[in-house]
């Protein structure tokens, strides 16, 4: 059996009156990434913070919160000892160069000098910081912060990696090469857990997601089984609202918004039929994928 | 559910209590020092203006007060504010924007650090930079001659509690406040009158009796009397006192706040 790193049971949170996350039951298995989908305000980085004893659970006695053997609302310490944390926001320190930064981090560690050291230098070269070694904060981009956040996350060689919207707002090289170095972590041991709204991100990188809804597990499973069991194949696209009524819908599920109607199918074939008398550029046709299945199960709408 | 399903404890030692806070004083420290000349210099000079304008203007026409003349009087009292002061900046906008602004603290409290940790380390800094601007501004009023005694090397270490004590009352005070505007009514609505109502520059022995017993509620009294003791070296049993009230002051007013902002911090 694989040995597991995060055990939640019937986690629930309460913000007043407001239902954060509710019932909330996953575990993660060592080594693997594990993924927090859902729309803003669903209660993911409510519930990530649950692990680390940043938000205290309801209290309730059927929950059951474990991270790495230890209860959030009991050693919090010894969890954030072992655990590295991404946040959504950007804090570092902007007074300091980029290796005080790592330095001030490795004494909220306890690491001895020659320890921090060798590791700063380890951690630089892994996010490929090197060069930008003394650099000022503020002569850094966008993405050269983010991996210095995710380095300085990395500091005590945690066993546990938390990242919230890791890579929101970074350039298509950063995203790729932080996709890389996860990978590289997963190999070496390390669990992860993360919270993105980009679903590729996600399809990339999970062993097993949760899609999360108002605070609720809709779906849960690892993102290519989850596609083909809840979705058909492929889906048509039509952009051209002037031909949408002389198209031939029947026999394929449809759904329809302001700019586009949508054909789903697991025939190819078939749906090739449909695009025949429109104009190239009216339509796409592609596999789906799981933003697809994402805005299948939490809706349309807009949540805020 | 049985007890073979939760995952495996990992055993691990965090830091000990006395690291941690060594941990977020050095952060501090280090932040602090990168700016040491903009930050340090303003506070340093300020009590030599006042000390010219006020003790060279005024002095000609004050005489001895208690038998010490005037400007050794006022000298002895303006040492005390400068830590008030400092401390007082840091850990209202200081705070308030490590809080809200920077994220600081989120990045700390996701280290192996917790809010309390944070808190207290934060009232030892402040104490450390009474513990400096004391220092200072002690030094340069004895080369202009203007501390008699050895014991003003005292100074510091009294300097060092009350930057703790407005440490702790500005956290407190940072707790309840939604936005950076907030702290005027703290800064000019309490430090002011605080100043000029603490025996730095009169004594408050001859104001009417009920601004008296104010006064003694207010934290500087105190430790303008301990500074003013140590640079004059008069002494007198009643100082017990004012080191009760300050040790108790910090104490209460330092619990206070680290449990409120504790409530800001972990939801």
């Amino acid at each position: 059996m694989t040995e597991k790193a995060i055990y939640v049971e019937h986690a629930t949170k309460h913000f007043g009156d407001f239902k954060a996350v509710h019932n909330l039951s996953f575990e993660v298995n060592k080594a693997t990434c594990f993924g927090l989908l859902g729309p803003n305000g669903a209660g993911k980085t409510t519930m990530m913070n649950m692990l680390t004893g940043r938000v205290r659970a309801d209290s309730d006695n059927a929950r059951i919160i474990n991270v790495l053997g230890y209860d959030p609302l009991k050693n919090e310490l010894e969890i954030r000892y072992l655990t590295g944390i991404v946040p959504q926001e950007n804090n570092l320190d902007v007074e300091l160069s980029v290796s005080q930064n790592l330095y001030i981090y490795s004494k909220f560690y306890g690491l001895p000098q020659n320890v921090a050291s060798r590791r700063i230098s380890e951690l630089l070269e892994f996010m490929e910081l090197t060069e930008k070694k003394e650099a000022r904060i503020r002569e850094l981009s966008g993405g050269m912060q983010r991996r210095l956040i995710i380095a300085r996350a990395l500091i005590n060689s945690p066993h546990l990696l938390i990242l919230d919207e890791p890579t929101t707002g970074l350039d298509p090289q950063v995203r790729q090469a932080i996709w890389d170095k996860m990978r590289m972590l997963k190999k070496t041991g390390v669990t992860i857990v993360l919270t993105t709204h980009y679903m590729d991100e996600a399809a990339q990188l999970c062993d097993d997601l949760i899609i999360m809804h108002k605070g609720e597990k809709i779906l849960q499973g690892h993102p290519s089984a989850l596609i083909s069991k809840n979705l058909e194949t492929y889906v048509l696209e039509i952009l051209n609202t002037d031909v949408f009524s002389t198209i031939e819908a029947k026999g394929f599920r449809t759904e329809e918004t302001a700019g586009r109607l949508m054909l789903y199918g697991d025939r190819l074939s078939s749906l090739e039929t449909v695009t025949e008398p429109l104009n190239a550029g009216d339509f796409f046709l592609r596999p789906v994928n799981l933003e697809d299945l994402f805005l299948k199960v939490t809706g349309r709408s807009l949540h805020d | 559910m049985t007890k073979a399903l939760l995952p495996q404890l990992i055993v691990t030692t965090p830091p000990p209590l006395a690291y941690r806070l060594y941990s977020i004083w050095y952060r501090h420290i280090r932040v602090y020092c990168k700016h040491l000349v903009s930050n340090g210099f303003p506070p340093f000079v300020e009590p030599l203006f006042f000390l010219a304008g006020v003790g060279l203007g005024l002095g000609h026409y004050v005489g001895l007060i208690d038998g010490t003349p005037y400007l050794l009087f006022l000298a002895s009292g303006m040492i005390a504010p400068s830590s008030m002061f400092t401390a007082a900046f840091e850990c209202t906008f200081g705070t308030f924007i490590r809080l809200e602004f920077d994220k600081a603290y989120d990045g700390m409290v996701s280290a192996s650090i917790t809010v309390t940790d944070l808190f207290v380390g934060e009232i030892l800094f402040v104490g450390t930079k009474g513990f400096f601007f004391t220092l200072a501004v002690m030094s340069v009023f004895t080369v202009f001659g203007l501390v008699p005694s050895y014991y003003a090397i005292l100074t510091p270490l009294v300097g060092f509690f009350a930057g703790m004590m407005f440490g702790a009352l500005s956290l407190f005070v940072t707790s309840f406040v939604k936005t950076i505007n907030h702290f005027n009514f703290f800064l000019t609505g309490c430090l002011t009158p605080m100043f000029f109502f603490s025996g730095i520059v009169f004594p408050i022995t001859n104001l009417p009796e009920w601004i008296q017993w104010v006064s003694e509620v207010f934290p500087l009294t105190h430790s303008v009397r301990l500074i003013r003791a140590c640079c004059l070296g008069q002494f007198s049993s009643l100082l017990f006192f004012d080191i009760l009230f300050m040790a108790a002051f910090t104490i209460i007013f330092g619990y206070l706040a680290v449990s409120r902002l504790e409530k800001r911090l972990i939801q």
